[in-house]
């Protein structure tokens, strides 16, 4: 256990480390995409909540990005509000909108919840953020341009101060997950996942809990939002539809919504891996999501967990020694009826 | 006045009538048994005392307050614990996570609390850590507490279940056919199991089970249920001599 | 949401259209339900295969300058070589694993599809419709309304498929062998039905379907590889009235869809009124198919 625990410590001492050096040494453009990387890897944290922990598949997280985005972007370059109320204020909205997408979703499981989430992103791309239908929220066709904050004092002007703030916000988001994780709140979510009947029959409110988990997984992506309409320094609808959402599942899904270390990697790897493709091969962006569709194909049909999640199994079982079921003379159980997720 | 009280409780599914006119009290401190063939509507009944279904006509009162419209939560706020014929534990989450879940339930930590480590939450946390360590002690799973519920043979899940059932500290516990998949060994000292509960925790409770010898031995008083309809009651002496028990249930067994 | 005057002398206009754009997302719909009844899969890739069969007929037939009816043949074709390649490859290495994951498979299809198509033909320029028939049309005796032979063609195409479907499933041996397979596929393969080549036929067939729905429907609304793609939410809104099992309630599901989007123009000039009406009837549609006592659905 203490191996484990070591491993794990160093391995998030050297990626902070790593995470705030190599950008130090990156030019300016570079820095940007580290930014948006660490914001993507905010979203994807969303997922690693809201699927990982609860078992609920979402295809509309930057539909809630979007509340985050375009609150900052209208109380910010519409009304002059301070950037921070502003940013609280998305946050707070897209939660509103989580729970209310949550409160749909609540007898529905699986397959349909998945076409209700689809749903809700296809209203927001072609009604909420459409121009012409709420121009004081969306800004119609010109879009809001909020200006860069400040940061106690320390402007977030520079790429490099922005990317470490972002940097900082997806490190202090992770450790909130993971105490939740570790928590009650995770234990009483894994159990609304593996028995709904008998999480109520223990005196849970799945209702309550299950809003919660949508709330939260909202606010998050709420929270990149916020951080993206800065972070571009302008908001635009193209930004946060549909395809942003699937792909951004997809990604949570390829390297395992089971573990957080998946929301750095999963940013990453959406950032950079399609500005790699652009810079270094004769590839265009749009073979980015030929092979990040291949690449979810492929994972669910050979390793359904992840890739993130698969690694530290193996790591796990090397580090922790098997155990033994007590020596009891009786037999083992019938098959487990697999967990539904439908 | 009983601690639960049915009166004329009647459900159906499409042509089929699950329940019909049910009529059952359980007072404080007794073991209740009830009896009947399979599909007599026995787990329909639990399901409905639960409030995981909602009975078509009559009403269910727990400590003297009408339980309609309450919901399975609030139930089990109420006092009310159940274990489940078809194993219902949380499989992929450790033992010591299962007794603690009802725990959690009952405790008032909030995500917020969680995500920030407050010390209210570490103390509530170790609190029920504590608590549902020494309901595995009681049940003789303190060894098997960091394993995977779903690993565990039938006889220790059986018993998982009843701790968790345990941890809410209930009024009254449910428990619907606690020794289906057990050998002989083991249901006898499930019997033994019930009467250390009765005592330590000083809790009711109505029994679901097949096994006629664990409901005789266990047992005050027997409900005897055949196609959702009580064809018997009394003591365990008087249901076993009823020749329309021994017709419905005995004789099929025999 | 600005509400311009009320302009009822549209009405007869747009049921004309909803109506005719119903009969597409019928088509649609058939495929989906099709395939859902048999293997248990809801396909959300079901509107991807139709945008890339569709612009199979565009190159065929728009490009090269061939004649429509042959841009339909090679979209059908495609529809089927897609429909044979998802089943084979990536469905059936995965009997007995979790539906959700064979769903999220289709949506891995979806973006594949999607990006390969914007790939290939250009994700935002305009193109042109495959043209099937002459625009030219009729005036209904007594009336203003004008019913172009298009779309009474695409209308009688979607219906003669639709009875077609259901009556294969009804009266021949492929259909009979899909309904036990959507049954109880052990029973099936108890009485000597091929379970692998039944779901296969079903996934073909469906998306045959979903490519003729494509080419239909191109004249009807923007004509690029996202819209097109997403024609699958409307077909999933017919088939959930449908309860995603029966076919003559997802068909009827499919002309109220097209109704109920097209009828908001004669009140407003908001175009995204369309996707309020889509998604009002999407969460009827779920709320329907959830109410309370009725989850005895088979869902995975």
């Amino acid at each position: 256990m203490s191996d484990l625990r070591l491993v794990r410590w160093t391995a998030v001492g050297v990626g902070v480390a790593l995470g705030v050096l190599i950008p130090a040494l990156l030019t300016d453009f570079l820095r940007t995409l580290a930014a948006d990387a660490a914001i993507a890897g905010l979203i994807v944290l969303s997922l690693v909540l809201l699927t990982g922990m609860v078992g609920q598949i979402s295809f509309c997280q930057y539909s809630f990005a979007a509340m985050g985005a375009f609150t900052v972007g209208s109380l910010v370059a519409g009304h002059h509000w301070d950037f921070w109320l502003a940013l609280l204020v998305g946050v707070f909205f897209a939660a509103v909108v989580g729970v209310l997408v949550g409160f749909v979703a609540l007898r529905l499981s699986g397959l349909f919840l998945a076409i209700l989430t689809i749903g809700v992103a296809l209203f927001f791309d072609r009604f909420v953020l459409a121009a012409g239908n709420w121009n004081s929220f969306s800004g119609g066709l010109s879009s809001w341009r909020p200006g860069r904050p400040s940061f106690f004092g320390i402007g977030l002007r520079g790429e490099y101060a922005f990317y470490l703030f972002a940097f900082g916000v997806l490190l202090a988001a992770c450790l909130l997950v993971w105490n939740l994780r570790t928590g009650k709140t995770g234990r009483v979510l894994r159990a609304v996942r593996e028995s709904e009947v008998a999480a109520s029959t223990v005196g849970l409110n799945l209702t309550a809990w299950k809003l919660t988990a949508f709330g939260i997984s909202a606010a998050l992506a709420g929270l990149a939002g916020g951080l993206a309409a800065v972070r571009v320094g302008s908001v635009s609808a193209g930004s946060y539809d549909f395809l942003h959402s699937i792909s951004i599942a997809a990604i949570a899904i390829v390297f395992g919504a089971g573990s957080i270390a998946s929301a750095p990697a999963g940013g990453i790897f959406l950032i950079f891996g399609r500005e790699a493709l652009i810079d270094w091969t004769p590839f265009s962006t749009q073979w980015f999501d030929v092979i990040l569709g291949a690449g979810l194909i492929f994972q669910l049909v050979h390793a359904p967990d992840g890739v993130v999640v698969d690694i530290e199994r193996r790591i796990t079982r090397r580090l922790r020694p098997p155990r033994q079921m007590p020596s009891e003379s009786e037999q083992r159980s019938p098959e487990r009826v697999p967990a539904e997720v439908g | 006045m009983a601690l639960l009280d049915l009166t004329e409780v009647s459900i159906r599914f499409g042509g089929v009538q699950a329940l019909l006119d049910v009529s059952l009290q359980v007072r404080e401190g007794e073991i209740v048994g009830l009896i009947g063939p399979n599909g007599a509507g026995k787990t329909t009944l639990f399901n409905c005392i639960t409030g995981v279904l909602r009975p078509d006509s009559g009403h269910i009162a727990y400590d003297g307050k009408d339980l309609a419209g309450v919901k399975t939560h609030r139930r089990a706020r109420l006092g009310m614990a159940r274990t489940f014929q078809n194993l219902q534990l949380f499989g992929r989450m450790s033992v010591l996570e299962n007794v603690m879940v009802p725990i959690d339930a009952f405790s008032p930590g909030t995500p917020v609390g969680d995500a920030f480590r407050l010390p209210t939450a570490r103390f509530e946390e170790r609190k029920a850590e504590e608590r549902a360590r020494a309901l595995l002690y009681f049940l003789d799973l303190l060894d098997v507490a960091d394993l995977q519920a779903g690993d565990l043979s039938v006889g220790m899940q059986r018993r998982l279940e009843l701790a968790r059932a345990l941890a809410s500290n209930p009024r009254l516990l449910l428990l619907d056919e606690p020794a289906a998949g057990l050998d002989a060994r083991e249901t006898a000292a499930l019997a033994d199991v019930l009467f250390r509960i009765r005592e330590q925790f000083k809790v009711t409770m109505l029994l679901v089970d097949h096994d006629m010898a664990l409901v005789m031995r266990a047992c005050d008083h027997i409900y005897v249920l055949d196609f959702g309809r009580i064809i018997s009651e009394g003591p365990p002496e008087d249901v076993r001599d009823d020749p329309e028990v021994i017709q419905a249930y005995l004789g099929e067994v025999a | 949401m600005i509400l311009a005057e009320a302009r009822f002398s549209l009405l007869p206009g747009l049921t004309v259209i909803g109506i005719v754009l119903g009969g597409t997302y019928a088509l649609a719909a058939i495929g989906i339900v099709l395939i859902y009844r048999v293997s248990g899969v809801l396909n959300f890739a079901h509107g991807a295969v139709a945008m890339f069969s569709t612009f199979i007929a565009y190159q065929v037939s728009v490009v090269s300058g061939l004649p429509g009816w042959l841009g339909l043949l090679a979209a059908v074709a495609a529809g089927i070589a897609m429909g044979f390649i998802i089943e084979r490859l990536t469905m059936r290495p995965l009997a007995g694993k979790p539906v959700l994951t064979k769903v999220v498979i289709t949506i891995g299809w979806l973006i594949v599809l999607q990006a390969a198509a914007a790939l290939i033909w250009k994700a935002n320029a305009y193109h042109r419709a495959v043209k099937l028939v002459s625009k030219s049309g009729f005036r209904l005796t007594g009336t203003s309304v004008v019913v172009g032979y298009d779309q009474l063609t695409t209308l009688i195409v979607a219906l003669v498929l639709a009875l077609g479907t259901a009556a294969v499933l009804k009266y021949t041996m492929l259909g009979a062998s899909m309904r036990a397979v959507a049954d109880d596929p052990e029973a099936a393969r108890l009485w000597g039905i091929s379970v692998n080549r039944v779901t296969a036929a079903s996934w073909m067939a469906g998306s045959a379907m979903a490519a003729i729905a494509g080419v239909l429907i191109t004249p009807l609304i923007t004509f690029d590889t996202f819209s097109l793609t997403l024609i699958v939410i409307d077909a999933f809104v017919a088939a959930l009235i449908g309860r995603l099992t029966s076919l003559p309630y997802a068909v009827l599901g499919a002309f109220i869809l097209g109704l109920v989007q097209e009828y908001p123009t004669a009140f407003t000039n908001n175009s995204g009124m369309h996707e309020v009406a889509t998604f009002a009837l999407l969460l009827i549609a779920l709320a329907v198919l959830f109410r309370p006592g009725s989850r005895k659905l088979r869902v995975a």
